[in-house]
């Protein structure tokens, strides 16, 4: 792992976003029944933050990040992103990174980070050197010829991860974007979405359901109950950075981990 | 040896006895003459059969705009609508087991028999399949795509044009192959029953007259056209689908195929 | 469930639609009813045929004819798709070979049925057969295919005979997919049969749909392709529902 003061940000001013949830609710229908899927969630992540919400499954984490993309609409209360409501998807200020790579099959890796840019009607030679750029921060030099059929499942994530920060948003949103990966892997692109944050300074809302990726990650967790899903802890991480293997057996993170494991044991 | 070597053998000794048998006299050439005689005797009426050739692809040509055409566009739409999807395609399947043939002497009535007659039938014939396996492809699109080109602020409409149409391709690719080798065999088929023109008359006539070569060169003839135009599709799948994974074979294969195969 | 009887209370009413409106059309004088008999007198028709002896004793050659090259072609396709499957290297060999063959079309080839065994019940029969026997084979090594190996380590790791893997882990695991081909085979061949006896026979339901359809006689026509279609609809449908019910363990 290197150390921070070796990475030279490539945005000297790094765009970092705040990102605010007031009172936010989801309730939907199925067949005349109501069911509260989300209930009066309030969370403030300040600008350049890395937070991690977490919670069993079901507990609305992904509805959550969802509604902060503006792909779904909350029910009760309002989300602001930047200072200002989020509605619709607004690539200007959101990237999103999903479990699944989602990357389209047709598409090049090159031609997929390229992807928001060419929704726009960025010219080509502009979107070329955004996407290099995006590739070359996510570790993916030379690759940018290649379909995803042709890339691992790490490889994919990247892909996918790039085409989040090709447009250079304040915010990036991931949800759970390592779980269909293997350990090994899931261990290596932590390190890698931490030193892609160091260099570009945005701020990460990340949901897992993997408390030690949760602690590993975050300047703070969040901790989700389910059924209706509701805030029921907030933690600071106080661990220095660079986060590193060695702290994984340590006694604070230990300790951390078991706070959020026993909140989670509770609800589910 | 080989597959691939006993395959080839196997194909060179077809051809071979498809020559010797008949001249040796172990078939009687009535059954089926000798490959050499059949060319020969189509390579003698050329220009009847060339006559008979454009008639037939002027029909094929029509009719796949209509199967393919109509085919794509009703699958596509009843394949993105959920709920007349869950209504229409069973009850569409369910009709596929109806042997259509018998509706040819239906469109003689109300068409005559000139080419209208053989279009409308080849039209309806390739129809069904195209449609099915349209429809069948715009429901394979992966939702976390759309999902994911709505969160990069991607409009309705491009949407369809950067999302649904590429990812569609493939299986409307395969929905053509399927609907226009129905449409090739739906034509000939109807030139065979009643017609006054085309291969498929040609094919009739010389049956009738008992003249095995001039009916073997004609069959071999629409055997090429069938080929040709599956190698045609199949060089356009190629080039449109390099971003596919792993091979096309498989327990689906037959499913996609069966609607080519059906040319009774 | 509720929903399922929903759906088919509307494709119910679908269906009665298309037989209003079609009767309307004709009704009315939209479409010629000489070219279009309204849908009330083509089922009063219908009903009229049935009744008569020459056209039962013509259903009766249509459905022998079909049985006859079923029972041919099924047992023997499935022995030789059994064959081609069991072994890998025939399967590599053969199975290009049969996709071409199976892709062809095969009705440019009813010509050469006629030169060798004329026009009676054996070159329908033929037909028949030769329509059905590629698709037969096909789904047969399709099937096979679709046992899995673990299943059979399984039997195997727990001491199963020979006998008993073929009746419990072959059989159950082949049957949806040979069901499936069974439905399959019998559109091909129903399709084989009626195409031949409409070129060229003297009898049997395909050569009165011809001959009706030459001598303009459209309530007639229209009769006979409603009770082929009805016919046909019907058996797929039974065949479907043995497959949902025997195949519940699926999806």
């Amino acid at each position: 792992m290197q150390p921070l003061a070796n990475i030279t940000p490539i945005k000297p001013a790094a765009r970092a976003g705040a990102v605010q949830l007031g009172g936010v609710g989801l309730v939907y229908k199925t067949s005349g029944q109501d069911v509260v899927a989300v209930s009066d969630v309030s969370i403030e992540v300040k600008p350049g933050r890395f937070a991690v919400l977490v919670g069993p499954s079901g507990c609305g984490k992904s509805s959550l990040l969802m509604m902060m993309a503006g792909l779904r609409h909350q029910t009760s209360g309002a989300i602001s992103i930047n200072g200002a409501p989020i509605e619709v998807p607004d690539p200007d200020r959101v990237g999103v990174v999903f479990q699944e790579p989602s990357l389209f099959p047709w598409l090049t890796a090159e031609e997929n980070v390229e992807f928001p840019l060419t929704l726009r009607g960025v010219s080509k030679q502009e979107r070329r050197a955004k996407a290099e750029e995006a590739l070359q921060l996510v570790g993916l030099d030379g690759f940018g010829k290649r379909h995803p059929h042709e890339l691992s499942g790490g490889m994919k994530q990247r892909v996918s991860i790039a085409r989040g920060l090709v447009q250079d948003p304040p915010v990036l949103l991931m949800d759970e974007p390592f779980a269909a990966l293997d350990e090994q892997t899931r261990m290596t692109m932590g390190d890698e979405l931490l030193r892609i944050w160091a260099a570009t300074g945005k701020t990460i809302v990340f949901v897992t359901h993997s408390l030690t990726e949760a602690v590993y990650l975050a300047d703070e967790v969040i901790v989700m109950s389910a059924r209706p899903g509701r805030i029921v802890d907030r933690l600071e991480v106080a661990l220095p950075r660079p986060r590193t293997f060695e702290m994984l057996s340590g006694d604070a993170f230990g300790s951390l981990r078991d706070r959020i494991w026993r909140h989670i044991r509770k609800s589910a | 040896m080989s597959s691939t070597m006993l395959r080839r053998l196997i194909v060179i000794s077809l051809i071979v006895l498809w020559e010797v048998l008949p001249r040796i006299g172990v078939i009687p050439e009535l059954f089926l003459p000798s490959l050499s005689s059949t060319l020969l005797a189509g390579w003698n009426q050329a220009g009847e059969y060339g006559h008979a050739l454009v008639v037939t692809l002027y029909e094929v040509a029509i009719g796949m705009v209509i199967a393919c055409g109509g085919g794509i566009l009703a699958g596509a739409v009843v394949g993105s609508l959920p709920r007349p999807r869950l209504l229409i395609m069973p009850m569409v399947s369910s009709l596929y087991a109806v042997p259509l043939v018998i509706l040819y002497p239906v469109f003689t009535v109300w068409l005559g028999i000139g080419s209208e007659s053989k279009i409308a039938f080849a039209g309806m014939y390739g129809f069904l399949p195209t449609m099915l396996a349209t429809s069948a492809g715009i429901q394979t699109i992966d939702p976390q795509l759309l999902l994911a080109a709505r969160s990069m602020g991607a409009t309705l409409s491009q949407r369809v044009t950067r999302v649904v149409i590429p990812a569609a391709i493939p299986t409307v690719l395969s929905g053509l192959r399927v609907g226009g080798a129905l449409v090739i065999v739906g034509v000939v088929v109807s030139e065979m029953l009643i017609s006054s023109a085309g291969i498929g008359y040609l094919i009739s006539r010389y049956r009738t007259i008992l003249d095995s070569q001039h009916v073997f060169a004609g069959v071999l003839l629409v055997l090429a056209m069938a080929i040709a135009f599956n190698a045609m599709i199949k060089f356009v799948e190629r080039r449109a689908a390099v971003w596919q994974t792993g091979t096309r074979a498989g327990p689906d294969m037959i499913a996609r195929e069966i609607p080519a195969a059906a040319t009774a | 469930m509720k929903s399922s009887l929903a759906v088919k209370a509307t494709r119910f009413v679908i269906v009665a639609m298309v037989f209003a409106v079609w009767e309307l059309l004709s009704r009315t004088g939209m479409i010629n009813p000489r070219l279009l008999p309204s849908a009330s007198d083509t089922i009063v028709t219908l009903a009229d045929l049935l009744g008569r002896p020459g056209v039962r004793s013509d259903i009766l050659v249509t459905g022998a004819e079909v049985l006859t090259a079923f029972v041919i072609a099924v047992p023997f396709g499935a022995l030789v798709g059994l064959l081609i499957a069991e072994s890998r290297y025939f399967a590599e060999v053969a199975k290009p070979l049969l996709f071409f063959a199976f892709s062809i079309p095969k009705s440019i080839f009813l010509p050469m049925f006629i030169l060798v065994f004329g026009v009676g019940f054996a070159q329908k029969v033929g037909f028949g057969f030769f329509s059905t026997i590629f698709i037969v084979i096909m789904s047969t090594t399709t099937a096979v295919e679709s046992v899995k190996p673990e299943n059979l380590m399984v039997a195997r790791s727990y001491g199963a005979t020979p006998a008993q893997t073929v009746w419990r882990v072959y059989l159950p695991s082949m049957l949806p997919v040979l069901l499936e081909a069974l439905r399959i085979s019998m559109i091909f061949n129903l399709t084989g049969v009626m195409l031949a006896e409409m070129y060229a026979s003297r009898e049997g339901m395909g050569h009165l749909i011809a001959n009706w359809g030459e001598n303009f006689m459209m309530r007639q026509l229209l009769a006979g392709v409603l009770m082929v279609a009805i016919i046909a609809v019907s058996f797929n449908e039974l065949v479907r529902w043995v497959e949902t019910r025997c195949s519940h363990w699926r999806t």
